[in-house]
C-alpha cells in the first residue's frame, strides 16, 4: 500500500467527514452536556448504544482486526469473542452496580470505595498507564493512514498523525463541540460494509451479507490457490486463544474509559439495554472484520502476490489493500480510510483527555500542589495533555506488535487491575485498602512481567503473554486481594453499610 | 438480592459453557478432520468454526445480556410495586 504521492480525493473525503462531524457537533451542542467537547449526549436506549460502540470503536478494531484474520484466520476470532463477550461481564457484574456508587472516574470510585487516597493514586498511574498504551496502538493506526493519505514515511507520518490529533482536540475544546456519537457511528459502520458489499459483489459472492458471503473466498482459496483457512490455532495452543480471549474479556470490563460511559447514563435500565444496543452494533462490525483479511488473501493469491507473514504494517492496512486489490474506486478507499482515522482520532482524543483528567484531579492536587485551585487544575489538565501526547508520539516511533497486540496489551493491564479492583470492590464488602493496593501492583508486575523477564524466564512468558497475561493473572490478583484483605483490618462500617444497602439492596440489620 | 446472584450465576455459567465448550469442540474438530474435510463441514456458507465462534457467539452473547436485562426489568418492577403497595397501604391504613 506505500505509495510516494499524495491520494487527494481521499485526503478530501477525510477533511469532508471532520467538518460534518464539527458542524453537527456544533449545532448539537446545545442540548448536550459537554466537557473539553467530548462527553456526548444520549437520545434513548439504542442511542446510548451507538455512543458505546462509536466510544468503542477504535483503530484496532477497524483496521487492526482485519489484519490479523489476514495473518492468523481463526486464531484472531479470540479477539471478537474476547472484544464481546466482556460486554456480558459488564452488564451482569458492573453496569448497574457501579451507578449505584455515584463516581464518575476509576480513581473516584477505587478511592471512595476502598478508602484510601493511596489506593486512588495508583488506580490514576494505572489509568494514565493504560491510556499511553492504548492511545499508541491508535497512533499506530493514524500513522499508516496518514502515511498513505500523504505520500510520506512512517516516522514523519507519526509526528504529522500526533499533530492532526492534538488540534483536533484544540479546536473541538476551543469551539465547544459536542460529539454526535449517533451520526459517527452510523458513518463509521457505513464506510466500513458498503466497501465489502461492493467487493464480495464484483467477486460474485453473496454481497448482500458479506458476513455470509465471504464462505466462498475460503473455498476459492483453498480450491485455486490451495491456501487453507481452516487450521483454528494457526499452530498456536487452545490455551493461548482462550488466555487472550479473556484477557480481553477482563480488559473490556476493566478499561477506565469504558467504565465511565455508565455513569453518565441517565437511567439503570437504560444503560442495562444501552449495552445490549452497543453490543449488537459492535457486533456488526466484528461480523464483518473477517471479510477483509479472507478478501486480501484471495486478492493477493489472485494477483500472485507473495504472503508475508512478517509484514506487520502490511497487515495492518488490510483493510485499503483489499479494496484496493479488489479494485474499488478511489472514493470507496477514501471513505474507508476516512472510517479509519475518526474511530482512531475520537478514541485517542478521549483517552487523553481521561488520562489528564486523571493527572489533574488525582494526582497533581493530591501529590504535587496541594493549595491547586480549579484554574490550576485546568490547566494542569492541558499541560498534562500534551506531555501525554508526546509521550505516545514516542512510543508510537518505534511500537513493540500491530495495532491489535498493542491494543492487547492495555487490555491485559486492565484486566490485571481494574477489573479485579472493581469486581470484589462491588462484589465482597470485606475487600480493603491493603488488599486493593496490593492486588493493583500484583497485577502491573505480573502484566509488565512477560517484557521484562520473560526471555530469562520462558516459564512466565508461556504463562503470561504479554498480550494474554490477564488469565492467569486477574485470578492470582483477586486471591491475593482476597487474602490481604483477609490478614488485615476490615474496612469501615460506613462503606460496608453502604454496600449492603445501596449495592447489594439488602435490608438495614 | 439473592435472585439476583442466581439469575447472574446462571448467565455466566452459560457465557464460560458456550466459550471453553465450542473451543474444545473446534479442537477436536481440527484433532480428527484434515483441513480440506473441515472447509467441507459448512454451516451458513462458512466453515463451522467460523460461524460458530465467530457468528453465533457474540449473537449468545446479546440473548444473553437480553435474558438478564428482562429478567431484571420484571424483577425491579415487582420490587417497585412492592414498595409502592407498601406505602399506600401504610398511608391510606390499608392491611397489607
Amino acid at each position: 500500500m506505500a505509495t510516494n504521492t499524495a491520494q487527494l480525493l481521499p485526503l478530501a473525503i477525510v477533511a469532508g467527514m471532520f467538518i460534518l462531524f464539527l458542524v453537527s457537533g456544533l449545532r448539537t451542542r446545545k442540548n448536550q452536556t459537554t466537557e473539553y467537547g467530548f462527553s456526548g449526549g444520549y437520545t434513548g436506549r439504542v442511542g446510548i448504544g451507538a455512543s458505546i460502540a462509536s466510544n468503542w470503536m477504535s483503530a484496532a478494531s477497524f483496521m487492526g482486526l482485519a489484519g490479523m484474520f489476514y495473518l492468523k484466520g481463526y486464531y484472531a476470532m479470540a479477539f471478537v469473542v474476547g472484544w464481546t463477550g466482556g460486554y456480558v461481564l459488564l452488564l451482569v457484574l458492573m453496569a448497574t452496580q457501579i451507578r449505584r456508587f455515584g463516581k464518575y472516574t476509576t480513581p473516584d470510585f477505587v478511592g471512595f470505595r476502598y478508602e484510601s487516597d493511596a489506593a486512588r493514586t495508583l488506580a490514576a498511574l494505572i489509568s494514565i498507564a493504560i491510556t499511553i498504551i492504548y492511545s499508541v496502538a491508535q497512533f499506530r493506526g493514524i500513522a499508516l493512514l496518514v502515511s498513505w493519505l500523504f505520500g510520506i514515511g512512517y516516522t514523519p507520518a507519526v509526528l504529522v498523525g500526533a499533530s492532526m490529533v492534538v488540534s483536533f482536540v484544540v479546536i473541538s475544546g476551543t469551539l465547544g463541540v459536542a460529539r454526535n456519537q449517533k451520526l459517527q457511528y452510523f458513518v463509521l459502520i457505513t464506510t466500513f460494509i458498503l466497501p465489502l458489499m461492493l467487493l464480495t459483489r464484483k467477486l460474485g459472492y453473496f454481497w448482500i451479507l458479506p458476513q455470509f458471503g465471504y464462505g466462498a473466498a475460503i473455498i476459492d482459496l483453498q480450491q485455486q490457490f490451495g491456501f487453507c483457512w481452516s487450521d483454528p490455532f494457526s499452530g498456536n495452543s487452545p490455551f493461548q486463544w482462550l488466555a487472550l480471549c479473556f484477557t480481553l474479556m477482563f480488559g473490556t470490563a476493566g478499561l477506565p474509559h469504558v467504565l465511565s460511559r455508565f455513569y453518565m447514563v441517565p437511567g439503570i435500565r437504560d444503560a442495562r439495554w444501552g449495552v445490549v444496543w452497543g453490543l449488537a452494533f459492535i457486533a456488526l462490525i466484528y461480523w464483518s472484520a473477517p471479510v477483509y483479511g479472507v478478501l486480501a488473501r484471495l486478492f493477493e493469491a489472485r494477483a500472485g502476490l507473495p504472503f508475508n507473514a512478517a509484514d506487520a504494517n502490511a497487515a495492518d492496512m488490510v483493510l485499503l489493500a483489499a479494496a484496493s486489490l479488489g479494485g474499488l474506486p478511489l472514493w470507496v478507499i477514501g471513505l474507508l480510510a476516512a472510517g479509519g482515522i475518526s474511530a482512531a482520532f475520537s478514541t485517542t482524543a478521549g483517552l487523553l483527555i481521561t488520562g489528564s483528567a486523571s493527572f489533574s484531579y488525582d494526582i497533581y492536587p493530591r501529590m504535587i500542589r496541594p493549595d491547586a485551585s480549579e484554574a490550576d487544575k485546568v490547566f494542569a489538565a492541558k499541560g498534562f495533555f500534551l506531555v501525554l501526547a508526546v509521550i505516545v508520539m514516542v512510543l508510537t516511533l518505534k511500537p513493540w506488535g500491530m495495532i491489535v497486540e498493542i491494543a492487547a496489551f492495555a487490555f491485559a493491564l486492565a484486566g490485571n487491575t481494574i477489573f479485579p479492583a472493581f469486581l470484589l470492590g462491588i462484589w465482597w464488602c470485606r475487600a480493603n485498602s491493603a488488599g486493593v493496593i496490593s492486588g493493583m501492583l500484583l497485577g502491573v508486575v505480573i502484566t509488565f512481567a512477560p517484557l521484562i523477564a520473560g526471555d530469562a524466564f520462558p516459564l512466565i512468558a508461556a504463562l503470561f503473554p504479554m498480550t494474554s497475561s490477564a488469565f492467569i493473572g486477574a485470578p492470582l490478583v483477586l486471591l491475593m486481594m482476597i487474602l490481604v484483605s483477609l490478614l488485615t483490618a476490615p474496612p469501615s462500617d460506613s462503606i460496608r453499610r453502604f454496600l449492603r444497602i445501596n449495592v447489594h439492596d439488602c435490608p438495614e440489620e | 438480592m439473592k435472585s439476583e446472584t442466581r439469575v447472574i450465576k446462571l448467565i455466566l455459567i452459560s457465557w464460560l459453557t458456550a466459550i471453553v465448550g465450542l473451543q474444545v469442540y473446534v479442537y477436536f474438530l481440527e484433532r480428527n478432520y484434515s483441513e480440506l474435510l473441515l472447509n467441507e463441514l459448512t454451516i451458513f456458507n462458512l466453515p463451522v468454526h467460523f460461524w460458530l465462534t465467530g457468528q453465533f457467539l457474540p449473537l449468545w452473547f446479546i440473548i444473553l445480556c437480553v435474558l438478564f436485562n428482562l429478567w431484571m426489568d420484571r424483577h425491579t418492577t415487582s420490587s417497585l410495586e412492592g414498595t409502592l403497595r407498601f406505602r399506600v397501604g401504610a398511608r391510606s391504613g390499608e392491611k397489607q
